[in-house]
């Protein structure tokens, strides 16, 4: 039983270990775009899925980590750890205020607020374009000067290894329990003496600061920004992504979000099409699988194991 | 001599657009009283309640928890300071397991750790006969059963004074009659409760003072036997 959950352990670690040497240079790019992904689909699987906040606007916060580092950089000089961490502490204040003034705010109502603070801050990236580069991009010094993208594989894997710890330790302490409370019923939340104000702007300045993360290492690995990077049709990609994997599960939004990116690009050739099947993968996922295809399948491999498992008969 | 005031309304008045709610309550529960708060719907009760406990902001009229001003505290200020409650319609975390629940206001206590909240819950649930239960999602268990977890939820604050909202609407008899049990054995062991109900029967049976309100008001306010005689309340509270 043991040798059945350890064999395939190791040999998909060593699968993922070895990807950058078992694929050609344009696969890989796809693998460390689908990690980038996958940090941006957990962190929003952290605020939507657990503390039950639709946010939006998580795409937003992934351009403003990624220009803030890249502006601090480009313009100032400043070294890229110290931009790049600039990024995620100014999602993590942007994100607090975000969550404070959207407080009242449930459902569809959050959701547009926070794609009204999308577009303002997207438009700004565009209107200043004398300080961002506007429509045409700011350029990005890379993290790694080297022509394989196999560095910035490793140090995706290794982000979203971090990023997904600290948000599973989050998940199952205290904090975690009292965003799962919010999420089911804020008024019994505050009568159970959960304060609820402060927990919901916790969780939206968590999520943000994940997406800054996310963010600076996406600017500082494609090498030129745009605004579109924080725009509507990225953050529908995500939360599609997420809502595939299974929005309540950290790990199910993560593998969502590895499996989906993987998919555009293998039905590449097909064009617009390819966003199409999407959509109605999604519209199934919603309609048959609410808790994503991933439940669905776990919850299926369980079903087939009880029934192969022998019947346990008195003698 | 008489025991302390936990909690007291002085002028409480709420309002909804052109409706007043209440109207100027005064309602002083004192430590260990068990306390009936009846009276025909749109009475006030439940806005009460709610105001009491931190989940309404009072239009006028002060809040006082052990003599301290309590007004523009949030819910769970309320919830630090002992004041627990039930909610009318059962309000659980209904995708989170039966001991989860009761996590949630364990852990939410200043100092508290996991060991020691997940002790008193399961000695709690011990109590509510729910132990078996524990690993169950709340959505799953029967109304009774959402009705005790509820309960349970609430002594996790290791409440002073309880608010019970209508805890015996929809329960069986027997139920009915468990709850009554609960209520007098953790008023035994020195907990002070108000009881909000329609159902007057069990009302009599549990509690030695009763309060009424009708319109937003307080109309009577004395033992069941002076209350039962009280000439106002037949009129307003059963249309005699």
């Amino acid at each position: 039983m043991r040798n059945a959950q350890v064999v395939p352990g190791a040999l998909l670690a060593v699968l993922v270990l070895a990807f950058p040497y078992l694929v050609n240079g344009y696969w890989l790019t796809v693998g460390v775009l689908a990690l980038f992904y996958a940090i941006v689909a957990a962190s929003w699987a952290l605020l939507a899925g657990q503390t039950g906040q639709f946010s939006f606007g998580h795409m937003a916060f992934v351009s403003l980590g990624a220009y803030t580092s890249g502006l601090l950089v480009m313009d100032l000089g400043v070294p890229i750890p110290l931009g790049w961490a600039a990024g995620v502490v100014l999602c993590a204040v942007v994100g607090a205020g975000i969550g404070y003034i959207g407080l009242r705010m449930r459902g569809p109502y959050l959701a547009l607020f926070t794609v009204a603070f999308s577009e303002v801050l997207r438009i700004i990236f565009v209107s200043e374009n004398e300080v961002t580069g506007g429509s045409g991009g700011l350029e990005v010094t890379p993290l790694f000067h080297t022509r394989s993208d196999a560095p910035y594989y490793y140090l995706g894997l290794m982000l979203l290894a971090i990023a997904l710890g600290l948000m599973v330790w989050l998940t199952r302490s205290r904090w975690g329990l009292f965003f799962r409370a919010i999420r089911e019923n804020e008024e019994a939340a505050a009568a159970a003496g959960v304060k609820v104000v402060r927990f919901r702007v916790l969780a939206f300045a968590i999520a943000s600061s994940f997406a800054g993360l996310a963010g600076g290492f996406y600017g500082h690995y494609i090498g030129i920004l745009t605004p579109d990077i924080g725009s509507v049709d990225q953050m529908g990609l995500v939360v599609a992504m997420a809502v595939i994997g299974g929005a309540e599960s950290l790990f199910a939004a993560t593998v969502g979000a590895l499996l989906c990116e993987a998919l555009v690009e293998a039905l590449r050739s097909y064009g617009e099409w390819r966003l199409v099947l999407f959509g109605a993968l999604l519209l199934l996922t919603i309609r048959f699988a609410r808790n994503g295809l991933l439940a669905l399948g776990f919850a299926g491999v369980k079903r087939l194991t009880i029934a192969r498992a022998p019947a346990n008969v008195a003698p | 001599m008489t025991a302390p005031v936990l909690i007291e309304a002085r002028g409480l008045t709420k309002r909804f657009g052109g409706i007043v709610a209440v109207n100027g309550l005064d309602l002083a529960v004192r430590q260990g009283e068990l306390v009936g708060l009846i009276g025909p719907n749109g009475s006030g009760k439940t806005t009460t309640i709610n105001m009491l406990t931190g989940h309404l902001a009072p239009a006028a009229g002060h809040i006082l928890v052990h003599d301290a001003p309590a007004d523009g505290l949030s819910a769970s200020q309320f919830a630090v300071r002992k004041v627990g409650r039930t909610f009318q319609i059962t309000q659980l975390f209904s995708r989170m397991t039966v001991l989860e629940n009761m996590l949630v206001p364990g852990l939410a206590r200043p100092h508290s750790t996991w060991a020691e909240a997940t002790a008193t819950a399961r000695r709690h649930l011990d109590f509510l006969k729910l132990s078996h239960l524990e690993d169950l999602q709340a959505r799953n268990l029967s109304g009774g059963q959402q009705k005790l977890l509820e309960l349970g939820r609430a002594l996790m604050l290791d409440p002073e004074i309880l608010f019970l909202d209508e805890p015996f609407a929809g329960v069986n008899p027997f139920l009915r009659d468990e709850i009554i049990v609960l209520i007098q054995t953790l008023h035994g062991q020195g907990r002070s409760f108000v009881v909000v109900d329609h159902d007057i029967e069990a009302i009599q049976r549990l509690v030695k003072r009763l309060v009424v309100m009708a319109r937003g008001a307080k109309i009577a306010d004395g033992t069941v036997d002076e209350v039962r005689q009280d000439q106002e309340v037949l009129r307003a509270y059963a249309g005699v």
